[in-house]
């Protein structure tokens, strides 16, 4: 079940510093995540990012997307691990922000227009459809954003970067203020965008250890270490390793319920 | 007992026919303190009732009231135009210092100009155009420049995600995407303008307006007549108000939802 192999590096980060005037926020920030291939499985890529509230994860983040420039360092993405620039991955914030005077077809179709493939407006009608019906959103299509729930928004939001083409999202706390229902329907959302495509690879910024865990391939720890300014991962699990990836019941495992109390004893 | 504690207590909702009732038993109330109390230099509601009646018999009312309109919405539409150039080009750092100037010109006042609009147009329409204009331009601006600066970062943030450039994010998230704020904007100098028509229509009264009524029956000491003109300004501001409200609802659907 759980047979994989781990091929090229898709996304990696060198010596990441970032600081502001004399305040470090991110210190000697190292990572690399690779291709898991699993037979059968379109098997994308799904890292969970953990660290207490202001610790520096939305800095990260940014840097992660390009939109922050670090102070040292370079983000690499891509099979030819060339510098990141802003636009090549997207992000979902946590807010769900859309364009409030588009219908959620148009918002979709935004993404489509930009898209690296051009096509007519007839197969992004199709495509647009087709995506719909998949994550439940063909009655919505219709509707302009503010007539949408938070889980709706989220769903809209995250296709909306995956018909841009980018195969690398950033997810901002998506767990966050939904009920325990909704939150195993966010899972089977994540777990559905990550299998869409081979090189698929979500990165989720969050505080809610389990979920994220429970969702992820690899955990990465942001912490500070004692007498170092500036947050950096401070330890990676491979769940893929442990054999806790890709299990939907994972959370019942005791394996898993030591990993978790393991990783808050690391924050 | 209890609606009535309601209507004074602080942040307490009212549903929509109480306000209704509130409404017309505080214009009764008002307008009986009016009646009671007038008489002596203000004219009566009867009296300013009457004179209105007076006012759409007279044979130059819808000229001068098409006069001031005219002039409003033609001012209106080349301050808008003005405005929003000056307010979107200062996105652009080259033109922030002009549009920092322009918001600043709100404390010019507009008597000293006359004097230099007067040598700078050829004619008393052109004069009162620019002097309105003039008038609006710098508020229209300052709170257009407010919607700017109000925009969540994020918006420009999803637009570098969805791979646009920064032309195509200026026209999605700035001009398209408050586009209703700035028909709303519109709306609230409107006000302004129809507040001001009455000041520039003086500076050329061969042009008659709705100004010109109101001098000329000032310097008669008509009171009945001036009282009944700014009836016609006020209830004719409400109606414009009202019908701008409408359009905007119409052309921007999205403005009457609320977030879930």
């Amino acid at each position: 079940m759980n047979a994989y192999s781990k091929n090229k590096v898709l996304l990696s980060a060198e010596n990441i510093h970032l600081q502001y005037g004399e305040k470090k926020i991110l210190r000697d920030v190292n990572f690399k995540i690779h291709d898991i291939v699993r037979e059968g499985v379109h098997q994308g890529q799904v890292v969970a990012l953990i660290g207490r509230s202001g610790i520096g994860k939305t800095q990260l983040f940014k840097t992660l997307s390009g939109l922050i420039q670090p102070t040292e360092g370079t983000v690499r993405i891509g099979e030819d691990q060339h510098p990141v620039k802003a636009g090549q991955v997207g992000i979902v914030p946590q807010n769900y922000i859309l364009f409030n005077h588009r219908t959620i077809y148009r918002n979709l179709k935004i993404g489509l227009d930009n898209a690296d493939v051009k096509l007519t407006e007839e197969e992004k009608k199709r495509i647009i459809e087709d995506y719909a019906q998949t994550f439940e959103l063909t009655e919505h299509l219709n509707k302009y954003p503010a007539q949408l729930s938070g889980g709706q928004r989220q769903r809209v939001s995250i296709i909306q970067q995956v018909l841009t083409g980018n195969k690398f999202i950033l997810l901002d706390e998506p767990f966050s203020g939904l009920d325990i229902l909704m939150v195993d329907k966010v899972i089977q959302l994540l777990l559905k965008v990550s299998t869409l495509s081979e090189h698929n690879t979500l990165i989720i910024v969050s505080h809610d250890i389990e979920n994220a865990t429970a969702v992820a391939d690899t955990v990465w720890i942001l912490g500070n270490e004692d007498g170092k300014a500036g947050a950096t991962i401070k330890k990676e699990y491979d769940l893929c390793e442990l054999g806790l990836a890709w299990q939907p019941e994972i959370r019942a495992d005791r394996k898993f319920v030591e990993l978790i109390s393991e990783i808050k004893k690391q924050l | 007992m209890n609606k009535l504690k309601a209507i004074f207590e602080p942040l307490r909702m009212l549903d929509k026919r109480t306000m209704t009732i509130l409404l017309v038993a505080e214009a009764a109330l008002a307008l009986l303190v009016w009646q009671l109390s007038g008489g002596g230099l203000i004219p009566t509601p009867d009296k300013v009732l009457k004179a209105i009646g007076t006012i759409f018999t007279m044979p130059d009312f819808i000229d001068n009231l098409f006069a001031s309109i005219t002039l409003t919405v033609k001012g209106m539409l080349i301050s808008i135009v003005i405005a929003l150039i000056i307010s979107y080009l200062s996105i652009v750092p080259f033109f922030q210092p002009i549009a920092r100037f322009v918001i600043k010109c709100r404390y010019l006042t507009l008597t000293g100009l006359i004097f230099l609009f007067t040598l700078l147009t050829q004619n008393g329409g052109q004069l009162k155009l620019s002097l309105l204009i003039f008038g609006i331009v710098p508020f229209f601006v300052t709170t257009l420049l407010g919607v700017i600066a109000d925009i969540n970062k994020q918006e420009f943030e999803l637009c570098t995600t969805l791979r646009m450039n920064s032309w195509q994010s200026l026209w999605e998230v700035i001009i398209v995407g408050r586009l209703d704020q700035v028909f709303e904007v519109m709306r609230q100098n409107f006000a302004i303008a129809w507040l001001m028509i009455t000041s520039v229509e003086g500076l050329s009264m061969s042009q008659g307006g709705l100004g010109v009524m109101l001098i000329k029956a000032n310097k008669y000491v008509q009171l009945d007549i001036v009282f009944g003109t700014l009836v016609i300004i006020f209830a004719l501001g409400i109606f414009f108000d009202f019908i701008l409200g409408l359009f905007r609802h119409w052309l921007f659907p999205y403005t009457k939802l609320h977030t879930r």
